[in-house]
């Protein structure tokens, strides 16, 4: 992994990949398109305050060194430049995921695990007469997704522009359209992508579940309150690549997210929404944990104690992008059963 | 994570093939054919084998795993040679064999008979000028790669006393090249490939060089004024008598005594498809890197007005089902905005 020499003239370093070797040898290696990456590039170096002006602005960013060319396909590009041909933008949609107490209060989303950061799913192959989810919901008041598919619990995300409290632009469905459904960056899907070893599947957002008639995620119930009834069905399995060992692809659908700011009422934008500005989609996200996991445990995980409970563990990380904006968000899951 | 957006390169435009040759100096000096791992003639870098048919000659000794195979050498002469026969030859037929194997596979047959051919010291091959004995220098593909450059091989042969092989007082170096030989002329060409003459400074041929094939004939006429080709402990021998009463790898002994140096080009072909990779001036100028935004804000822009700017380090190259193929990096970030359309060439190498 070392850096390319960058003292003189530009070069490109270029290899074949492990799957390009492959290909190669199976004689059907056919390159038909390309994309561009930026995966070195620090961008907060951007001094857009360079006292030496404009051409200075980018002096520190240009003097990245690069990494020479790796032939695993997951080092490959992680994020990419968008295709984006609008000059005129000023904010692109991030991604986040919503563990607001009256939102996992009044919905089926569930929060992290206590301070661990990490979103629990079930399994239940070990439950005897105490199971894994009786034993969190009524001992340890953890949330959880059953990970048999049988609940309707899920971790929700939403993206947006995240300018902040009280900043331009702030979340009115007008801003919404001109900013994000104007410019294109409402993602219709987005790509679930999650470990195979561990996860047979994901669970989405099923089409026409929201509560209200415009199918949206919103706060315009009575009261301003939240319309988020949300049932979920099996995401659509996908050849994505993501580029990790092991990982599988699947797409699941987003609803609008109709959250504003209400003129009248007590609740406000921020006790169902942790995008603070226009906002863009909600989708649930459910994993269903493969059936038969034991020795996984073992040679992945590890064991803890639940409410006295002696439990075993698989930590994993399911990401997820969007399809058109790219945003992406990393979701820690932690595989939790009965010893 | 994953990569979505793609270009689409244009297969018939943005995508050609070419062909680069490329050539490394191969020096081989003496020394290390004789004398540097080991005392004459058992060095460690040397092999011999069991069924004494030819003699390997390794960069390091062979027993370690660092050391490479350089060159085999070995001895043969025809049926019809006046070696054969009535001299009683020590391994007579392993001789014959092995200028019979060289011959066939390098000459070929003829006649109605379809004798093998023998080697000539010409490029006509109309069995005048025959070379029925022959030293074989054939060099491993590690240093020839795809073929010897024509026009750059050269070997100085010692052809001083035994013990001092290499008396520079006594003019004892003998230097054969393929002076006449070039990409475009000075070769023939047979089943074994290109093949070129090797002469002396007086203009003699002395051997031939077969290009392709990584391969020397050396004749004995290089040697045959000299009565201390090789030594024994029965006394001095001339390379004839060697050839008679020493075994093959005792005549690769002695060669390798008198090689002084060998050296020559060799040549890597390399097939190439260059990709055109078009960057258009009004898209690929944002990124989703996560340090590209801060509070959902680009970076690079303090108002909407602003250009956009990304910076590009990786392409991908990817096939019609999204898999990644092959990877090129930039060796300094190239900036990328609506002001500037790029056309990155890529080149892989096959």
């Amino acid at each position: 992994m070392a850096f390319l020499d960058n003292s003189g003239d530009i070069i490109l370093d270029a290899v074949l990949t492990e799957t390009g070797r492959r290909r190669m040898a199976e004689g059907n290696f056919k390159i038909t398109k390309f994309a561009l990456g930026d995966d070195e590039i620090d961008y907060t170096l951007y001094n857009k305050n360079h006292a030496s002006g404009s051409a200075y602005y980018d002096l520190e960013i240009l003097q990245s060194p690069v990494f020479e060319a790796f032939t695993q396909i997951n080092a490959g590009i992680n994020y990419g430049l968008l295709p984006t041909t609008a000059t005129d933008l000023l904010y692109l949609p991030v991604m986040k995921t919503n563990r607001l107490k009256r939102v996992t209060a009044e919905t089926n989303a569930i929060a992290t695990s206590g301070s661990s950061n990490l979103f629990v799913v079930t399994d239940s192959g070990g439950d005897s007469a105490t199971s894994i989810g009786a034993v969190l919901a009524d001992t340890a008041s953890v949330d959880y997704v059953a990970g048999d598919g049988s609940g309707n619990n899920y971790v929700l995300l939403e993206t947006g522009l995240d300018t902040g409290v009280s900043q331009t632009p702030n979340g009115t469905a007008a801003n919404r359209q001109s900013y994000l459904v104007a410019n294109g960056l409402i993602d219709r899907r987005l790509i679930v992508f999650y470990d195979g070893r561990f996860i047979s599947g994901i669970r989405g957002i099923a089409a026409g579940s929201s509560a209200n008639a415009g199918g949206e995620y919103n706060n315009l119930a009575t009261g301003n309150g939240l319309n988020a009834t949300l049932s979920l069905t099996d995401a659509s399995r996908t050849n994505i690549q993501s580029g990790l060992s092991n990982y599988v692809a699947g797409t699941v659908r987003t609803v609008t997210n109709g959250v504003i700011q209400p003129t009248t009422g007590t609740n406000t934008e921020t006790d169902f929404s942790v995008i603070n500005g226009p906002r863009g989609i909600v989708a649930a996200i459910s994993p269903k944990i493969k059936n038969g996991l034991d020795a996984e445990y073992t040679l992945y995980g590890g064991t803890t104690t639940v409410s006295g409970q002696s439990c075993k563990f698989i930590d994993t990380t399911i990401y997820v992008q969007g399809t058109v904006s790219s945003a992406q968000v990393q979701i820690p899951i932690r595989i939790l059963r009965l010893s | 994570m994953a990569v979505t957006n793609y270009e689409q390169l244009d297969t018939t435009n943005d995508v050609t093939n070419t062909r680069t040759l490329l050539h490394e100096s191969i020096p081989l000096t003496g020394t290390i054919v004789s004398g540097t791992y080991g005392t004459f003639p058992d060095d460690a870098n040397v092999k011999n084998y069991s069924h004494g048919q030819f003699q390997s000659v390794y960069d390091y000794p062979y027993l370690s795993s660092s050391a490479n195979h350089i060159f085999d050498i070995s001895i043969g002469f025809d049926e019809s040679s006046a070696m054969s026969g009535s001299l009683g030859s020590t391994q007579e037929s392993k001789k014959i064999n092995m200028y019979n194997q060289m011959s066939q596979v390098l000459l070929g047959y003829t006649g109605s008979n379809n004798t093998v051919r023998k080697f000539e010291l010409d490029t006509t091959l109309d069995a005048v000028n025959q070379m029925k004995e022959a030293i074989f220098v054939n060099f491993s593909r590690l240093i020839t790669k795809d073929q010897i450059k024509k026009g750059t091989v050269s070997i100085q042969l010692g052809t001083g006393s035994w013990s001092t092989p290499f008396d520079s007082t006594g003019g004892s170096v003998k230097t054969l090249t393929d002076a006449s030989a070039s990409a475009t002329e000075g070769t023939a060409n047979t089943l074994g490939g290109d093949y070129g003459l090797l002469y002396d400074t007086s203009n003699t041929v002395r051997g031939l060089v077969f290009y392709q094939a990584g391969f020397m004939a050396i004749s004995t006429s290089s040697f045959d004024t000299m009565t201390d080709f090789h030594s024994t402990s029965a006394g001095t021998e001339s390379v004839l008598k060697t050839f008679v009463s020493a075994s093959i790898s005792g005549s690769a002994d002695a060669l390798r005594h008198r090689i002084k140096n060998i050296s020559f080009n060799n040549t890597t072909e390399i097939n190439s498809s260059i990709y055109f990779c078009r960057v258009p001036h009004n898209k690929y100028n944002h990124s989703a890197n996560p340090t590209y935004l801060s509070a959902s804000t680009i970076r690079v822009k303090s108002v909407n007005t602003d250009q956009p700017v990304a910076y590009i380090t990786t392409i991908g190259l990817y096939s019609s089902d999204n898999e990644l193929l092959a990877v090129a990096k930039l060796s300094e970030p190239l900036r990328k905005d609506p002001t500037n359309e790029l056309t990155l060439r890529v080149r892989l190498d096959y």
